[in-house]
């Protein structure tokens, strides 16, 4: 009956209720959903970087951590892909020998991570392939291939069928040269990516150094990022003496920028409450003061203080929540619409590739998210009871009854 | 034992720069069953002597003493809850819930007193027929004229069982077929379940029904007399 009276109460100025519950609303649906663009584009270079090349496990010797030289590999690296294809989450396993190098054109050089890989096998973790914008995906009958990015092809004014050098250290510690020919150029989200790493084929290295097949780096793909824990977790215990990471230990500043991101989003929308918080005071002392009288009758017919205390409280929690509610839907809204159809920033793309972050946001926001807004509404709410409750409870009863 | 006993009661109102007496050492005893009216002009201390008995005023000096509870030892919750158990109020402009019906009105003070719902539904139906409202159970105070809306104060009054009834100008606001019908309703009440009523008032009709009249005048008793010709209309 206390609920049924807050609820009646909260309406009985309706037009002074719907404005804070509008401002409500629009405040927190507004929040909800530029926190949803933002969590959108962290989930966007999260992903971009899990399907580039990240994947979402990745495993190397402890001493190729240390010092990425040609010769720290993964001893009997077969045997540790049979033992990781046992995993039911694992759908994809790839296997790539990495050597840091110099890439040169007639013009120009510049640094690069080397990267031979099975394109086939690569396909099942890395959606490089897809980012093609010129050439193919290695599927070509062209001695040496290789595969790089537009950055690093505008750098060193290369375009596709050019001839590039390749030079690095052997296991003899002899430096290697070779040519190779541009057979596709990719465009990803990132020009840092896209102007540091070639892909070449694994037999071709290893025809060069003239060596049995050796690889730095397992990269695993996972069914769903939600086993990534688990999994991990066994492929740990299974391969005790090999570095196994997941994509939060091998990209910190993703993991960090998330943690940020979280604290940012939190504060935001706390920002937006804290002022809503003195409209929502400003509309419950109306209320009080509207019915002093009320309240007098109240206190004198038996209503303990702390019970109308509790009553005020409640309809702010009622008034709040209903504002919190509308609001909550009015995000939901905007952010599956955004979601379905993405925004499109690419007017923007320039910068947001130099962050790693695709021109096209697609909006999401984790549930976690919905669960601290609504305890932060509701924290809101019972801070914004505390001027009028404390207004109310000390009226004097015989005053208040004759006050009109 | 008297069931309200009032030992030399002063009221001084420090409010303003000049203090004002409303009450000057007055004693009063009202018995069980009675039916007795606080009768004199504006600002003789009919409502100050009302608010002091129902505890919603503290006395500046004396005692008041209800059901052999000295008020002056209740803290405020306490009297708060003592109240709710022992004292109904009926006041002058209705004060009801305005948001509620006519039944959530009188079961709301049922509810204080943590009575379980059926129990309060048929207390709250039967009080509400009591006064004659049977057919407006479920209207809203916006929905009553105001004579309906005193009947169902006086219904509320009643709802928690109070040992005494408190009612203030109860037919100030009234027509005269209202404020008649009300207090045919009060005085059955008094007559069949020896309610005690205390009411103040200057409206003639209702001195002429009191079966006491107590008369103030400048905060101080001037007359207290059994009226002999009470009902007699």
């Amino acid at each position: 009956m206390l609920f049924s009276l807050a609820w009646k109460n909260v309406w009985r100025n309706k037009k002074r209720s719907l404005i804070i519950l509008a401002a409500i609303a629009v405040g927190l649906g507004s929040g909800l959903f530029a926190s949803a663009v933002m969590y959108g584009m962290w989930d966007s270079t999260v992903n971009t970087s899990i399907n580039r090349d990240l994947g979402h496990i990745q495993i190397h010797t402890a001493a190729f951590q240390q010092d990425a030289l040609i010769g720290n590999f993964i001893p009997d690296f077969n045997a540790a892909v049979t033992i990781i294809r046992n995993e039911p989450a694992v759908v994809g396993v790839a296997c790539r020998t990495i050597i840091e190098g110099m890439a040169s054109s007639a013009t120009s050089s510049s640094g690069v991570k080397i990267l031979a890989i099975d394109p086939t096998i690569e396909k099942t973790v890395s959606d490089l392939y897809t980012n093609m914008i010129d050439g193919q995906y290695f599927d070509t009958e062209k001695s040496n291939p290789i595969v790089i990015g537009k950055t690093l092809a505008g750098k060193l004014d290369l375009h596709l069928n050019s001839k590039i050098v390749l030079s690095f250290q052997g296991p003899d510690e002899s430096i290697i040269y070779n040519a190779f020919r541009i057979v596709g150029i990719f465009d990803t989200e990132s020009s840092i990516f896209d102007g540091t790493n070639v892909f070449i084929l694994q037999n071709d290295l290893f025809s060069l150094l003239d060596v049995q097949p050796f690889v730095h780096e397992i990269a695993v793909r996972l069914n769903t990022i939600k086993n990534l824990e688990p999994a991990l977790l066994t492929v740990q215990t299974a391969l005790p003496t090999l570095k196994v990471e997941s994509w939060k230990k091998l990209a910190p500043e993703l993991s960090l920028m998330y943690d940020l991101l979280t604290l940012y989003l939190n504060i935001f929308l706390g920002i937006i409450l804290f002022a809503l918080l003195f409209g929502i005071t400003n509309t419950m002392l109306m209320a009080v003061i509207d019915r002093v009288r009320e309240f007098g009758v109240l206190i004198a017919v038996g209503l303990k203080r702390k019970k109308l205390a509790a009553l005020i409280m409640l309809e702010t929690i009622v008034l709040s929540i209903s504002g919190g509610a509308v609001g909550i839907l009015l995000g939901v809204i905007l952010i599956r619409i955004f979601a379905a159809t993405g925004i499109n920033l690419a007017f923007l793309a320039k910068g947001l590739s130099s962050l790693g972050v695709s021109s096209m946001l697609y909006p999401s926001l984790p549930f976690s998210t919905y669960l601290t807004l609504t305890g932060m509404i509701i924290v809101t709410a019972i801070l914004s009871a505390i001027v009028p409750a404390r207004k109310a409870i000390k009226l004097n009863p015989s005053s208040a009854i004759r006050t009109y | 034992m008297s069931l309200i006993e009032l030992k030399n009661i002063s009221k001084i109102y420090n409010e303003t720069k000049v203090p004002v007496t409303a009450l000057r050492d007055v004693s009063l005893s009202i018995e069980k069953g009675d039916f007795a009216a606080i009768v004199g002009p504006s600002g003789s201390g009919k409502t100050t002597a009302l608010n002091i008995i129902g505890g919603l005023d503290v006395p500046s000096a004396g005692e008041v003493i209800i059901d052999d509870k000295n008020l002056a030892d209740l803290k405020s919750e306490a009297l708060i809850n003592f109240r709710l158990h022992h004292i109904g109020f009926v006041f002058q402009a209705y004060n009801l819930i305005p948001v509620f019906t006519a039944r959530e009105n009188v079961e709301f003070i049922m509810l204080l007193q943590k009575m379980p719902k059926i129990e309060r539904n048929k207390r709250a139906v039967e009080l509400l027929t009591a006064v004659g409202l049977s057919d407006r159970l479920d209207s809203r105070p916006s929905e009553l004229s105001g004579g309906q809306q005193q009947r169902v104060a006086v219904a509320r009054a009643l709802a928690s069982h109070p040992s005494f009834v408190l009612a203030d100008e109860p037919t100030a606001n009234l027509d005269s077929a209202s404020a008649l019908s009300l207090l045919q309703i009060m005085e059955a009440l008094n007559h069949d379940y020896q309610m005690t009523f205390v009411f103040s008032t200057h409206d003639p009709r209702v001195i002429k029904r009191a079966h006491r009249v107590i008369t103030l005048e400048d905060g101080q008793i001037a007359s207290d007399v059994i009226n002999q010709n009470a009902h007699d209309d």
